[in-house]
């Protein structure tokens, strides 16, 4: 132990022998050695650095938190009030229930009066009237073809030209015309009302599930729905008046034919007294 | 790799043989101690400045942003509960539409049911009941009492065929319409108290309850029209009967004035 370190002591005086003789040397050595050390750290206590950025991030903290934070609040304030006003006074969930309720209350008086509108009102008890009232009521467009036959077979068939005057025979086809035209629009007019009946219960029904937001779109298309209504009810008065008119044109022609009638009639007395 | 750069500098400079190599050992080693080293720690003054950065970002475009959003938020709720749905005039509508129902609605029922009635004779004051009664239960007896006021159709041996025919239908569709009126009747009152029922709800509805009443109002609007057309098809059919009936009795005239016609001529030939 003691030769280990005589020997070292020997070599640390070896080598501050040499460092005495290669000061520039160790000048070089001790420059680069200064340079290559590594640098102090900072204390997080101590170092100023430190302390402004804790200082300054308290301050953003509290900036965020007065002026954002504050910010949202009013806005939250704002938007629960405007939630609360909606949800009690424009859109209460207890009056949206209370409509949808009632709704479902008038679509049961709906389906009743598409019952009673479905009852069956045939009265005649010959088998001719008996088919061309089957006919008449029968609410379908297609039995519309079969008005004409049937038609004839009640009220007889436009006579032809041995059997009546040309102008006779023009009123009784105007007539007959005007007549299974009308007809013709009471099965259509029927069709149409069953159908529109048929609609306006789809459309309650939807109703019923409908969402206040939604409704209003559902009410659209029944507005569209009564337009188209009140065009098929014009149609139906429309027909109405042609058969009144024709009835009215009719009564005038009786008059005009009497009128001729009795000229003819009092110039072939005349012929006959002459002849005698 | 610190450690590893000095040991071997250090070897170099001790092995140097010249003051010129050491001096170039010297020149290299600095300038590579000055590549390795760290980089500069910044001012402190530009953390204040950044810090400060942020903060006036906050205080102004957020700020300013919230405040605006505020602001329209507030615009908004006020304009909802002054101008679009102001609770005073919510609830004057409901209580005029309340008011409106005590004032009309016994009034007007009460002279809808007001009786016209005005038959004299038994068998017509039973046909005239039937006809108003409203129900669509007792066709049998409306057909009955119709037969009672008007007669039965002619039998064979009492009329042609053509007049029985014409008879029947006119009867028939006579009965068809006043069956159907009855029908419609039924069909009125219960529009009128669909009418009723959602006026009631309208009288206790939101503003945003109200489209499903509306729209139910315009369905009820569609059965009605519905319910006129089948009174108007009716109207045709008899309207159109009755033309048809008038045509026939031409048809018949003519028939007949072409046989007194031929009749006559024969007459006078015999003589």
């Amino acid at each position: 132990m003691k030769n280990v370190m005589t020997m070292g002591f020997e070599r640390w005086r070896c080598g501050l022998r040499w460092a005495w003789g290669h000061k520039l040397r160790v000048a070089v050595l001790i420059l680069v050695l200064v340079m290559l050390a590594p640098r102090q750290v900072k204390s997080q206590l101590l170092d100023p650095c430190c302390a402004i950025l804790v200082a300054g991030l308290t301050t953003i903290s509290s900036t965020m938190n007065n002026v954002i934070g504050g910010g949202l609040t009013s806005i939250l304030t704002v938007d629960r009030a405007i939630q609360n006003f909606e949800q009690t006074v424009v859109w209460p969930q207890q009056q949206i229930s209370q409509a949808q309720s009632l709704v479902g209350s008038t679509q049961g008086t709906f389906t009743t009066i598409q019952n009673v509108t479905r009852i069956p009102v045939n009265s005649a008890t010959l088998p001719g009237p008996q088919q061309l009232e089957q006919i008449l009521l029968s609410a379908d467009a297609n039995q519309i073809s079969r008005t004409s036959t049937s038609y004839s077979v009640v009220y007889g068939p436009v006579p032809d030209a041995t059997a009546a005057s040309q102008d006779v025979r023009n009123r009784i086809d105007m007539a007959d015309a005007a007549a299974q035209a009308a007809m013709k629009r009471a099965i259509a007019i029927d069709n149409l009302a069953n159908l529109e009946i048929q609609a306006a219960n789809q459309i309650n029904q939807s109703l019923q599930t409908a969402a206040p937001g939604s409704a209003p779109i559902i009410e659209a298309q029944a507005d569209a729905w009564l337009v188209r209504a009140n065009a098929y009810t014009q149609a139906a008065i429309a027909d109405l008046m042609r058969v009144r008119a024709i009835d009215l044109a009719d009564a005038g022609a009786n008059i005009k034919s009497g009128a001729t009638n009795t000229s003819n009639l009092g110039q072939q007395l005349i012929n006959l007294l002459k002849r005698q | 790799m610190t450690f590893l750069f000095f040991v071997v500098f250090s070897w170099f400079v001790v092995k140097a043989k010249t003051r010129r190599q050491l001096l170039a050992l010297a020149l290299a080693g600095t300038t590579a101690a000055v590549l390795v080293a760290p980089p500069r720690v910044q001012a402190q003054s530009s953390l204040v400045g950044a810090i400060q950065a942020v903060l006036n970002v906050i205080n102004g475009v957020i700020h300013s942003g919230l405040s605006s959003i505020n602001s329209v938020r507030t615009a908004n709720n006020n304009f909802y509960r002054n101008v679009i749905w102001p609770v005073q005039l919510i609830n004057l509508a409901r209580a005029q539409v309340t008011q409106m129902i005590a004032q009309y609605r016994n009034l007007m029922w009460g002279i809808f049911r007001i009786n016209p009635s005005s038959a004299t004779l038994p068998a017509t004051q039973q046909l005239e009941q039937v006809m108003r009664n409203q129900q669509t239960n007792d066709f049998a007896v409306l057909t009955t009492d119709y037969g009672n006021a008007y007669g039965p159709i002619p039998v064979v041996t009492a009329a042609s065929p053509p007049d029985r025919a014409m008879t029947d239908m006119d009867d028939a569709l006579a009965l068809d319409t006043l069956k159907t009126l009855k029908k419609t009747d039924e069909a009125g009152t219960l529009t009128l108290q669909a009418g009723d029922q959602l006026e009631s709800g309208a009288g206790q509805a939101a503003p945003g309850s109200s489209p499903f009443l509306t729209a139910s109002a315009v369905v009820a609007s569609i059965q009605s029209q519905a319910v006129t057309q089948k009174m108007l098809a009716a109207e045709l059919r008899q309207e159109a009967a009755r033309l048809a009936h008038e045509s026939a009795l031409r048809k018949r005239s003519a028939t007949y004035t072409g046989q007194v016609g031929n009749q006559i001529i024969n007459l006078l030939k015999r003589n």
